[in-house]
């Protein structure tokens, strides 16, 4: 099987996976008035902050002055929807082993598993946040290009991703609670040099080959060439291309040294 | 007896890591395949010893002397540092002060989770939830967080769901002693019962209860074991150590291999 054996190890303990997922998604609204409406109404918020900043105080990007405020939100919304994704997840991995420490202990817990529980919960609160950009994308223009159908190809890459991020900083956050401080330093700083609240064309062309090196930015991209243009060529081919490679790489060698110091992280923690 | 050996423990030493500096666990983590960062701290010292399929096992040592290491090495919660164990059957724990509990979550949330943890399918889980509860008889806390739990409470449900698990080996540290009398008693019940067909390994300081359950008891003592064999003897020179006293049967002292 090409993803061999992280996937078989989740396979094997999917229903813990699914028990414990579940639990979690169940009690994180659990006794909040509005429940579930807060997952949808959050990142409408943020949206529409962030879409009066930019568009009415600030003057970020230099197409945004030929672009309509619908645009603008749409690519805003775009944007923070998968960077959320990513973001939530650097917050919380290096205090994950933490966070669970009582099963770590006391039962014999595959704690790799953890990885694949806290990315599902983050992936069902960006599915939500996608439900509401294509909502709001029919109601701007009435329309949807074909390409939104490659999204679900989009996220298996994706997926590996911060699977494989997630399974090193919860190692290395594990060992010194410095990397949780270290994060929220540096998720706010990197979402300025990812083209959330701007397009990858507002980046100058001399400084462009050094933005697409950031991949969570690539992945950005590719997201709203499916969903919001519909513009699937052989340049964004070849990006995904290489996104899945080093996502693959990025998924092996994160469950490899999370796997190398699992038994010494149950004495550390 | 000549059943099948279910758990066979080989030269094992457990070393915790120590470290001078918080930020050498880092340093560890990153660079540890070239150099060490950390001063070795043993716990256990070559402990050998094998379990046969039905019997009833206990371990004996006074607080701090490497019991629970030990088995949490056996369940595979953490590994030796050297040597080898062998475990063979599925392993219920019930391990001191409550299993894996999240403290949030309530009684049966908890239950699922545990008998995912053991190797339960959510569906098997969901058809012994009712007996689990009958079990643990804690009444509606059941359905609370366990952070509301007593410490009986919790040892409770985690002795009710290690009974419902089909495991073929049960370990046992120190979690009956929080139980009242009634819950002690359904337990030792339970546990005469699971004898019949599975593995028991049992940690305990309550030296009459090893004596009258357990087929052989292991005296740990410094990490090292310090005598193995039949419980009469073998708990008989542990009293004898911890008090100073001969026991009152008057047993002669033996002389004792050391570390």
């Amino acid at each position: 099987m090409i993803f061999g054996l992280p996937l078989e190890r989740a396979w094997h303990f999917r229903d813990l996976i699914r028990v414990i997922l579940g639990r979690e998604l169940a009690s994180r609204f659990r006794g909040s008035a509005l429940g579930w409406i807060w997952a949808v109404v959050s990142p409408l918020i943020m949206m529409a902050a962030y879409t009066v900043l930019f568009s009415g105080v600030v003057t970020l990007s230099r197409s945004s002055a030929h672009q309509s405020l619908g645009t603008r939100s749409l690519l805003i919304f775009s944007g923070i929807t998968v960077f959320n994704f990513f973001a939530e997840l650097l917050y919380r991995a290096p205090g994950l082993l933490h966070e669970h420490a009582s099963f770590i202990k006391k039962s014999i817990f595959p704690s790799e598993t953890l990885a694949w529980i806290a990315v599902l919960r983050a992936f069902v609160y960006a599915a939500i946040s996608f439900g509401v950009l294509v909502v709001f994308k029919l109601i701007l223009t009435w329309q949807l290009p074909w390409t939104i159908i490659l999204v679900p190809f989009l996220v298996v890459p994706l997926i590996m991703f911060v699977l494989g991020a997630v399974w090193f900083l919860t190692a290395l956050g594990t060992f010194t609670r410095d990397v949780v401080h270290l994060m929220a330093t540096i998720v706010p700083l990197f979402m300025f040099i990812t083209p959330v609240f701007y397009s990858f064309t507002d980046v100058p062309v001399d400084v462009r080959p050094w933005w697409r090196l950031n991949i969570v930015g690539d992945y950005i991209d590719l997201f709203r060439d499916a969903v919001l243009y519909g513009t699937v060529n052989a340049a964004s081919l070849t990006l995904y291309g290489i996104c899945f490679a080093v996502s693959y790489v990025v998924f092996r060698l994160g469950y490899a040294f999370f796997m190398q110091y699992k038994a010494v992280m149950v004495d550390v923690i | 007896m000549s059943s099948e050996v279910v758990i066979r423990c080989r030269n094992v030493g457990k070393a915790f890591q120590l470290y001078a500096r918080r930020e050498d666990q880092l340093r560890q983590a990153l660079f540890g395949f070239w150099r060490r960062y950390y001063k070795q701290h043993w716990v256990l010292h070559d402990i050998s010893f094998e379990v046969r399929r039905g019997e009833r096992f206990g371990i004996v040592g006074r607080n701090g002397t490497g019991k629970t290491t030990l088995l949490q090495i056996l369940c595979g919660i953490t590994k030796p540092t050297h040597g080898s164990v062998e475990v063979k059957g599925r392993v219920a724990p019930i391990l001191a002060l409550g299993a894996g509990f999240d403290l949030e979550l309530s009684g049966r949330e908890n239950v699922l989770i545990g008998g995912a943890i053991l190797g339960l399918s959510s569906k098997q889980t969901s058809q012994r939830m009712q007996s689990i509860r009958d079990f643990a008889d804690i009444g509606e806390y059941f359905d609370q967080p366990i952070k509301l739990y007593s410490s009986g409470m919790g040892a409770r449900l985690a002795f009710a769901i290690c009974a419902h698990v089909d495991a073929d080996i049960l370990i046992i540290d120190e979690a009956l002693s929080v139980g009242d009398q009634a819950f002690q008693a359904k337990c030792e019940a339970f546990i005469a019962d699971f004898a019949k067909h599975g593995t028991l390994l049992i940690v305990s300081h309550a030296l009459g209860y090893l004596e009258q359950i357990c087929d052989r008891v292991l005296w740990i003592d410094g990490g090292h074991v310090q005598e193995s064999g039949e419980p009469h003897e073998v708990l008989a020179d542990y009293v004898e150590e911890m008090t100073g006293v001969p026991p009152a049967d008057g047993k002669p002292h033996k002389v004792r291999r050391k570390g």
